[in-house]
């Protein structure tokens, strides 16, 4: 018994006779930081004597003093080594030998504070010490500014716990097994983990356990029935037991069930074999048989059993995994079910239950009808197994032929038939390696007969599309809803759903519709023939969107008031909602009011801008009106749907016209065509208007110059009228052996024309006798000479003017000169025969040409030709009269240049 | 009798009798001093001085791991702790005869030995997850070990020195954690301070 006290501790005992009493007590303060003093008395205990008793006197102090060995360490820190339980009170002190205050102590690197016991013994009361770690905790004290470091470990335990779930069972009724929660390990460096020591009271045996959480107990063979256990578990701090009363056959767990295996399995029945473990002579078990299928359990059976199991499991689906799975306990008295064993079997396949589900679709190839048959895979629940293939059968319904079958292997989902114009019957199964399923039937008419019809909307809501329609007749067995689950634009992932007779809506859902896409659903009645006719088409949105790009619009008839846009390859099917019309955005110039038919509006870039709207989605062309002429106007166009308008694009900037622009444009045209006209009339005729206008030879008579002559100085002085002139006659004599003439503008001889008398022929032509144009004969008149005359007008003299300079010859050299007639004689007469031509004369009346080279040849008929006077030339004797070749006539010739005259 | 029984018994028994245990002890004539079971190396000198500076490069990464594993107030109060004031470490001489060199590093390794047998044995109660430091202890002890045995070799082989008087370090096994803790650490700072002399002495 011990009693508290500031000042110290008491004890008391009682101590017979004769015997040393033995106290162990441990300080508070460690022994080491203060010397400790004992003192006793005593009085007699005996119950012959009566109470109260007498005390006897104090013996002297004693001391205890563990201060003289501490040894000659300047800094020591006490308790070495302490060992305590997390939560308790631990004092901890110092002592110096150096007498000096500035001494601090810390636990964790946190300085702690304490109180002073005497000059050089300090103590720290640590309360509430907490577990940090199992190696200890450093607690050092030192002397500030390099002085002694001094320290301990502190070992601080978790608090033992009391062992939770404590309960004991047996396999076999051989060995017990106890098990339990142990709870927080308490080992540290210093102190080993807790250990636990089983006691069974009745037979009073005790055991320690190996482990920490469980132990084996075997059972006697004395047949005892009742067990006692006490589990203790204890540690260097601390001690703790729990316990437990039990009759060793409620505490029977058997062992897991083996040799599980499925025996016989069918397509709808299996049967499950297993074994148990044998409990004692005669034990019987009671054993639970559950039956999964895709985890669930599915069915459950109790089955009581010794050691073989079995049971038949029925009303199984063909060609599906199941899993079984067998757990026992102990019939005499349920305790606790075994382990479970599990076994995974697969039933065997059978035919498929149910027909495939079959669309088709109809087209036009090459003028046959083609039919695209589609079909669904089963369900597993169906198909009973693996489908291998499929058999298409075809049977002509108009005239008996034989049946075309068709066998698809799986995985396929269709297949294509070109048919001709009879109806045709289409049965489909599906086989697997047992059978074939029932067939799914579908008639296909020759005649698919005009199946147009008005199409629909429907609404998109997040559970899908809402289609309804109404039934046409009476006797149909049955209506499919079609449509694509891509966009327009991707090929056809057709779809279709079969609804009964009955049904007039459904609901058509599926993952892979898609907000702003328009889907087309075509409702297909079924009739009693099995043949299908297009009932309804519907069109919707899931969601509709705003559409995504703007017209591309076209502007044209562009006036002073006006331009027309245009976008007629804007197509409203592809849009991402139902078009309901557009918008005509125009931004007129600054200041100006929005034409009529315009709104202001304000653009989100917080611009006005003018707004028109079309409300009709069919209207691809706008005629924008009463614009000003000559101002810059920008205008954009974009469709709208019940969710609002397109992307706001770019302005497209235009200037009308200016408002007199066309009325110039109707007089200029005009006139620059008829300047035109009169221009080429003017190049045609230009030889006439230079006759008239502007001659080579002006016309005297038509000469204003003559009046002024006339008015003002010689009334007298007339022009020489041509018709006053006689001309030269030249008789020409006729010789019987012909003669020929050298027409020289012709270069033609005149063989053929032969003079049977003599005549006179007027070789110039006068105004009389002159009847059209003809060439020009020239005759040499040796009183003067003609060589400087124009040699174009009366003989092809053909020197060009890149000839030679030599050719042209100086004429001051009378020898290039002769040279030079002498050549053109042998060229222009070459022809002539020596003194054929004996008559040779040349006329004052010379021929001339205009002087234009060019018209020499192009014009040699001209009348003008030979009526052109030319200067006479005196011809040095010896030039002149130099004599003709025998082999040539002579003919006037000229040594000029072209287009160069003397006058 | 403390110090025979734990660190340093064990350590002579490998390595002064681990051939005779087991069976008789061989008659060793009286000429012939020392015999040793296997012949010696022939490059004997190179190996003891690889074994020294293999030793003097792990110095000082075993002598850190060990303080740093101690927990405070060992890192930052190194001169107060892990001053290597050993009072009874054996000397050496660097400029003394080989014979008399390879005599003081034979006692100086022995000292070492049985010293980093303690430090090991109490780490492994104190410290018991640092395994980092465990395995450096018990590579530092295998060298020297090896080299021990390659000295003893010398001797006996070049000097016919057949015994060495050694001394070794207190037993710590009485001692606080703290204590323990402190002595280590002092003796792996002086193991460092000595080990660069007598490396560098060869």
């Amino acid at each position: 018994m011990s009693q508290e006290d500031p000042a110290g501790e008491n004890y008391r005992t009682t101590v017979k006779r004769n015997r040393v009493l033995h106290w162990s007590w441990e300080s508070k303060l460690p022994l080491e930081c203060a010397a400790h003093f004992i003192r006793m008395r005593s009085m007699v205990d005996d119950a012959r004597i009566p109470k109260p008793g007498f005390w006897s006197n104090w013996s002297s102090w004693e001391e205890a003093d563990a201060q003289n060995s501490l040894g000659h360490d300047p800094l020591l820190v006490f308790p070495k080594d302490k060992l305590v339980e997390e939560g308790s009170n631990v004092t901890i002190c110092y002592v110096s030998r150096i007498h000096r205050d500035n001494i601090s102590c810390y636990l964790e690197g946190v300085q702690i504070y304490g109180e002073q016991l005497d000059r050089s013994v300090s103590a720290f009361e640590l309360k509430n010490v907490s577990f940090i770690r199992k190696r200890g905790t450093n607690v050092f004290c030192k002397v500030d500014q390099g002085g002694a470091l001094g320290g301990i470990v502190l070992f601080v335990s978790k608090v033992l716990e009391e062992p939770k779930d404590f309960s004991c069972e047996t396999q076999d009724l051989k060995t017990l097994t106890c098990t339990w929660d142990p709870g927080s390990d308490t080992g540290l460096s210093k102190q080993p983990s807790q250990s636990y020591t089983l006691f069974e009271s009745f037979s009073g045996k005790k055991t320690l356990c190996k482990h920490r959480n469980w132990c084996n107990w075997q059972v006697a063979q004395d047949s005892q029935e009742t067990y006692n256990f006490t589990l203790v578990a204890e540690n260097y701090l601390r001690k703790r037991s729990v316990s437990i009363l039990f009759n060793l056959t409620q505490r029977v767990h058997p062992m897991t069930p083996y040799n599980l295996f499925p025996k016989n399995v069918g397509a709808t029945n299996a049967t499950m074999t297993w074994k148990v473990h044998s409990i004692g002579n005669n034990s019987t078990l009671l054993c639970q048989l559950e039956l999964l299928a895709e985890g669930k359990v599915i069915q459950q059976h109790n089955v009581s059993i010794k050691v073989n199991g079995e049971y038949l499991l029925s009303e199984l689906e063909p060609d599906t995994e199941y899993v079984a799975r067998v757990r026992c306990a102990y019939t005499n008295h349920f305790w606790k079910w075994s382990e479970l064993i599990s076994q995974k079997f697969n039933t065997a396949e059978a035919a498929p239950s149910e027909a495939p589900d079959v669309w088709r679709n109809m087209k036009m190839v090459s003028g046959h009808p083609t039919v695209s048959l589609f079909w669904k895979p089963l369900s597993k629940v169906h198909a009973n197994g693996k489908i291998l293939f499929y058999n298409v059968i075809v049977e002509n319904l108009d005239k008996p032929s034989r049946l075309e079958v068709l066998s698809i292997p799986a995985p396929t989902r269709s297949t294509e038939l070109t048919l001709d114009q009879c109806s045709y019957q289409i049965h489909v199964t599906a086989h697997n390696s047992v059978g074939p399923s029932p067939a799914s039937v579908i008639v296909i008419s020759g005649d698919p007969g005009n199946e147009e019809v008005e199409s629909g909307r429907v609404n998109g809501t997040e559970d899908g599309f809402s289609v309804s329609w109404k039934p046409q007749s009476g006797d149909a067995t049955g209506y499919v809803v079609e449509w694509c689950d891509g966009p327009q634009d991707l090929p056809c992932a057709l779809q279709w759903k079969n609804l009964g007779p009955n049904t007039t809506s459904t609901v058509i859902s599926s993952g892979a519709f898609r907000p702003g896409v328009r889907y087309n659903f075509r409702i297909y009645e079924i009739s009693a023939k099995r043949m299908a006719h297009l009932l309804e088409k519907k069109a919707g949105y899931l969601e509709e969107l705003a559409p995504s790009d703007n017209p591309q619009v076209v502007m044209s008839n562009l006036t002073s008031h006006s331009f027309t846009l245009s976008w007629k390859d804007y197509s409203t099917e592809s849009q991402p909602g139902f078009i309901q019309g557009y918008h005509v955005y125009l931004k007129p110039k600054a200041g100006e009011q929005c034409p009529p038919a315009f709104e202001k509006t304000v653009l989100p870039e917080d611009s006005l801008c003018c707004k028109h709207t079309i409300d009709n989605p069919e209207q691809k062309t706008f005629v924008v009106e009463n614009l000003q002429p000559e101002s810059v106007y920008e205008f954009f166009v974009t469709a709208y749907t019940s969710v609002g308008e397109g992307p706001l694009d770019a302005f497209t900037k235009i200037t009308t016209l200016d408002e007199y622009s066309h009325i110039l444009i109707r007089i200029i045209l005009p006139m620059i065509f008829c300047v035109l006209i009169v221009m080429i009339i003017c190049y045609l005729k230009h030889q006439w208007l230079k006759e008239k206008c502007y001659p080579d030879i002006p016309d005297p008579y038509k000469s204003s110059v003559l009046s002024l002559i006339k008015s003002k100085e010689n009334p007298h002085l007339t022009i020489m009228n041509i018709n006053d002139c006689v001309p030269d006659a030249i008789e020409v004599i006729n010789k019987p052996e012909g003669s020929k003439i050298q027409f020289l503008g012709t270069r033609k001889s005149l063989t053929e024309t032969e003079f049977t008398k003599p005549a006179y022929i007027y070789l110039l032509p006068t105004e009389k006798n002159y009847s059209g144009p003809g060439p020009c004969i020239c005759f040499e008149n040796f009183t003067y000479n003609q060589a400087a005359s124009d040699f174009a007008s009366c003989g092809h003299f053909p020197v060009t003017p890149q000839a030679p300079p030599h050719q042209l010859g100086p004429l001051t050299s009378p020898e290039n000169l002769l040279k030079a007639l002498e050549q053109n004689y042998m060229n222009s007469l070459g022809e002539i025969p020596a003194g054929e031509a004996n008559l040779n004369y040349v006329s004052q009346l010379a021929s001339s040409t205009s002087g234009d080279k060019d018209s020499l040849p192009t014009n040699p008929p001209e009348p003008a030709l030979c009526s052109e006077y030319k200067m006479q030339m005196v011809i040095p004797l010896g030039l002149a009269s130099a004599p003709p070749s025998e082999n040539s006539s002579l003919s006037s010739t000229t040594l000029l240049g072209q287009g160069e005259h003397y006058r | 009798m403390k110090v025979l029984a734990a660190g340093v018994v064990p350590l002579l028994l490998v390595l002064h009798w681990k051939h005779g245990a087991g069976s008789p002890l061989p008659i060793t004539p009286v000429n012939a001093t020392c015999a040793t079971r296997h012949p010696c190396h022939s490059n004997l000198m190179n190996q003891i001085k690889n074994q020294l500076t293999q030793l003097n490069s792990s110095a000082k990464a075993l002598f850190i791991l060990y303080y740093t594993a101690q927990g405070e107030p060992f890192p930052n109060n190194l001169d107060k702790l892990c001053s290597p004031n050993v009072t009874d470490f054996p000397p050496f001489h660097a400029n003394g005869t080989e014979r008399a060199r390879l005599v003081e590093l034979y006692r100086i390794i022995a000292y070492l030995g049985a010293s980093l047998g303690n430090i090991t044995r109490d780490q492994k109660v104190l410290n018991p997850s640092a395994h980092s430091l465990h395995s450096k202890l018990n590579a530092t002890a295998d060298v020297m070990r090896g080299l021990l045995s390659n000295v003893l070799c010398r001797l006996c082989s070049k000097y016919h020195v057949a015994h060495v008087d050694v001394a070794y370090g207190p037993d710590t096994s009485g001692k606080d954690v703290f204590q323990k803790k402190k002595l280590g650490c002092q003796l792996l700072g002086k193991y460092k301070q000595v080990i660069a002399v007598v490396a560098q002495a060869f």
